[in-house]
């Protein structure tokens, strides 16, 4: 066992740290934290940082240099996940076009679809979305109705996404359609398009979640078009190349983890300030109890994760094991935003800015049941360990 | 980066899981409930001649030198066997504190004999009726001369019928709390009565040892006298970080039972294992393995490193496996349905080594605190 990092993984670390120092939006490292409200300037914000990173060389570090990346090792990754949590750097506004499709692209796309798309992701000129659930087509993704249907040169698109991250800002969309009907196999007959958002046919509405943000959208997809050029992969084989799309984005678990351990952190924090009738409540016996059973599990958790990552950098891809990861994230992150409302007695129903103590205690326990939902839910997870992992038998009607 | 036991570690594990699944594996356990112990002890002698006695004492006591995480694969094969003996309390506990507070004379009376395979060494803190805190050490030894008159009783000693030497922690001075407690070893002859104590876990030997006035020379006192307390805080970093692993063992065993019969289970028509009532239970089995399994391969590895958070990494370990394990092996029985219920069935023998273990030198609640104040909470 050796935890220790290399000279270069530590110059790396530095390299990013002191960048970020310089380059973060001003204010931010001081504590002024805020985003836009509105959508255009948030969108505009996000993008210049994402054009700022990009111009500094850091905002896919991970792609291979010809295509402007840094051929990043899986430990630099890692590193930069840690630092960008670290100072909670602003969001990644094309985190879909960064960490999945343009990989794909670069491993199986056109001469043409890289011309086109590779650059304009970088820059954060082209921001993305996935299209992939529908209203009847969740856990069951296979069952996606959305249709394309091949006129002349072109093909015509007809259905309705929804849950889409980052639909409001999208510029394109890596969308699956169906373009034939497997009686046996219903993955198959599945295909793989990129399709342009700023099109008639195309029409996004926000959802309005239950911690009342708008990050989601629904797609509604009305005789919208797209060419053959804009397929990835074959026709009616756009699974595989999905299953290939999400295997790359293969650190963003580490970054929730890094997060969770974050939080947990500025939870022992605000345990320790905040004070009841002149008390500390870290001086509770029962938050100790509880908080302390907390920290062993997020340090398992993490611990977990180097485990699995171990694993990953000796044989050179991720084994079953690391399917645990994102199922043990989301449900502690879960618990441990419900404590931390708990513990603030029935003064923590208070939020916005009325909150006890900062509202995002409050935001973080909403959030967080879209976490064991959204990539996947646990449930689903839970299927695919048993399967994957333990070889229980697969479960009816798949 | 890297987070895995060595190969040859692994190795080893290879060689252990071999030996103990030819000697039968709770085989041992089961027997020794009965009373009988000749299987075990040549076992025991085996997996010494495997080098297992060794691996933490010096070559100049005959042993092998080498790491804390080299013993894991041990404990691991030892829990998952649910193998009877004190290898936890001597290698864990006693060999560690010989070699940091032992006098000359003492490692050389005691290191080579464990190296051998020749002596085991049990522990005595807690007393009838009393607590697991320095209050609960009445114990007394008064000294004589250049000699300790030890008198008192010790409960809940862990199979100390195998045992050859107890190494017990008792007052030497008048006074209260952590002052004036003393470890002192008593071997097997120096005259302690012995009363065996019926345990839930069968394959648990607990005896109560009584001393009325036994006489030991004073060289038996371990480390500085009146430093007991302290002494014993250090030894439980290294007995937790060696039972999480204990602890893995026998939770793994427990995930392998319930996924094996879960696949040749069928009701319905189809293995139970298809449905997801079952399936995901058993996933979460597996995630508390997994993690507690994370936990102790970090709490061995933190024994021997400059961590910060020492003592909170190696008290998570602990206080997670602990109920973690209780929590795996109730769900087994579960699982199995009415057999899992039965005697014939291993189940029971792992829910019952996990709640042995529970309280075992203090308690959940005891450790979560140990982790609150080790980070300044």
């Amino acid at each position: 066992m050796d935890f220790t990092i290399t000279k270069n993984e530590e110059a790396f670390r530095l390299e990013l740290r002191s960048w970020l120092e310089e380059n973060l939006p001003p204010g931010w490292l001081d504590g002024n934290k805020e985003l836009p409200k509105e959508k255009e300037a948030y969108s505009q914000f996000l993008r210049d940082w994402q054009r700022k990173l990009y111009e500094g060389g850091w905002a896919a570090i991970a792609w291979p240099k010809e295509y402007g990346g840094r051929d990043a090792t899986l430990m630099e990754e890692i590193i930069y996940h840690q630092e960008m949590v670290r100072i909670d750097a602003p969001p990644l506004i094309n985190y879909i076009g960064i960490h999945m499709v343009g990989p794909t692209l670069i491993q199986s796309g056109t001469e043409e679809q890289k011309e086109k798309h590779i650059q304009k992701i970088l820059t954060g000129e082209e921001v993305w979305c996935q299209g992939y659930s529908e209203p009847n087509a969740g856990s069951d993704l296979a069952a996606i109705q959305t249709n394309a249907v091949k006129e002349g040169d072109k093909w015509i698109i007809n259905g309705q996404k929804v849950w889409t991250s980052f639909g409001q800002f999208a510029d394109k969309c890596f969308l699956l359609a169906r373009t034939s009907y497997d009686r046996e196999k219903k993955h198959r007959g599945i295909t793989a398009f990129l399709l342009d958002m700023h099109q008639p046919g195309v029409e996004t509405k926000p959802i309005i979640q239950m911690d009342g943000k708008q990050e989601f959208n629904e797609v509604y997809l009305t005789d919208a078009i797209a060419s053959d050029a804009d397929i990835v992969g074959e026709v009616d084989k756009g699974w595989r190349v999905m299953i290939a799309l999400m295997l790359h984005e293969r650190t963003g678990i580490g970054a929730e983890l890094f997060t969770l351990e974050k939080r947990f952190n500025d939870l022992v924090e605000m345990a320790k300030e905040h004070e009841v009738n002149g008390q500390p409540l870290l001086k509770d016996s029962f938050i100790r109890q509880k908080m302390a059973g907390l920290y062993a599990r997020v340090r398992g958790s993490l611990l977990n994760y180097y485990r699995n990552l171990t694993i990953t950098l000796k044989q050179g891809h991720p084994g079953a094991e690391s399917s645990i990861d994102k199922l043990v994230v989301s449900e502690l992150t879960k618990e441990m935003a419900a404590f931390a409302m708990s513990i603030q007695g029935h003064q923590g129903v208070l939020w916005k800015e009325d909150a006890l103590i900062d509202t995002r205690w409050q935001e973080n326990f909403l959030a967080s049941f879209g976490q064991t939902i959204g990539g996947g839910t646990s449930e689903v997870q839970r299927n695919t360990i048993g399967e994957r992992l333990l070889g229980l038998p697969k479960d009816l009607g798949r | 980066m890297d987070f895995a036991l060595s190969e040859e570690q692994e190795m080893f594990r290879g060689y252990l899981r071999k030996y103990l699944d030819d000697a039968g594996q709770t085989k041992l356990a089961r027997e020794y409930s009965k009373g009988k112990t000749n299987e075990l002890k040549a076992t025991l002698q085996g997996l010494s001649e495997l080098g297992a006695t060794g691996i933490n004492i010096p070559e100049v006591y005959g042993g092998l030198e080498l790491g804390t995480l080299d013993l894991v694969p041990v404990f691991e094969e030892m829990g998952r066997a649910l193998l009877p003996g004190c290898y936890l309390e001597t290698m864990g506990f006693a060999v560690p504190l010989i070699k940091k507070y032992g006098t000359k004379a003492q490692k050389e009376k005691y290191l080579p004999e464990i190296a051998a395979g020749t002596r085991s060494i049990t522990l005595g803190v807690i007393e009838p009726k009393r607590d697991f805190s320095p209050y609960g050490i009445q114990c007394f030894a008064g000294k004589e001369g250049d000699d300790l008159v030890l008198t008192g009783t010790k409960t809940l000693v862990p199979d100390g019928d195998l045992a050859d030497t107890y190494l017990l922690l008792v007052r030497t001075d008048e006074g209260d709390g952590q002052t004036g407690l003393s470890f002192v070893f008593v071997d097997h002859q120096d005259g302690a009565q012995l009363q065996l104590q019926k345990c839930i876990d069968e394959s648990k030997h607990l005896v109560e040892l009584s001393f009325d006035e036994i006489k030991i020379p004073n060289e038996r006192l371990l480390g500085e006298e009146g430093q007991g307390w302290t002494i014993l805080e250090d030894g439980l970093l290294y007995l937790n970080a060696a039972l999480s692993s204990m602890m893995v063992g026998g939770m793994e065993k427990v995930v392998d039972m319930a996924t094996e019969y879960a696949k040749i289970r069928e009701q319905f028509g189809q293995p139970i294992g298809r449905f997801q009532a079952i399936k995901h239970r058993i996933v979460d089995m597996k995630l508390e393995l997994e993690t507690a399994r994370s936990l102790s391969y970090y709490a061995n590895w933190a024994l021997e490193s400059e961590e910060q958070e020492r003592e909170a990494t190696i008290y998570s370990a602990r206080s997670f496996a602990t109920n973690a394990f209780i929590e795996v092996a109730s769900h087994n029985i579960q699982i199995h349905g009415g057999i899992g219920f039965s005697e014939e069935i291993d189940c029971h023998l792992f829910l019952k080594r996990a709640r042995y273990y529970e309280s075992y030198l203090g308690s959940v609640n005891y450790y979560n605190e140990q982790i609150a104040s080790g980070l300044g909470w």
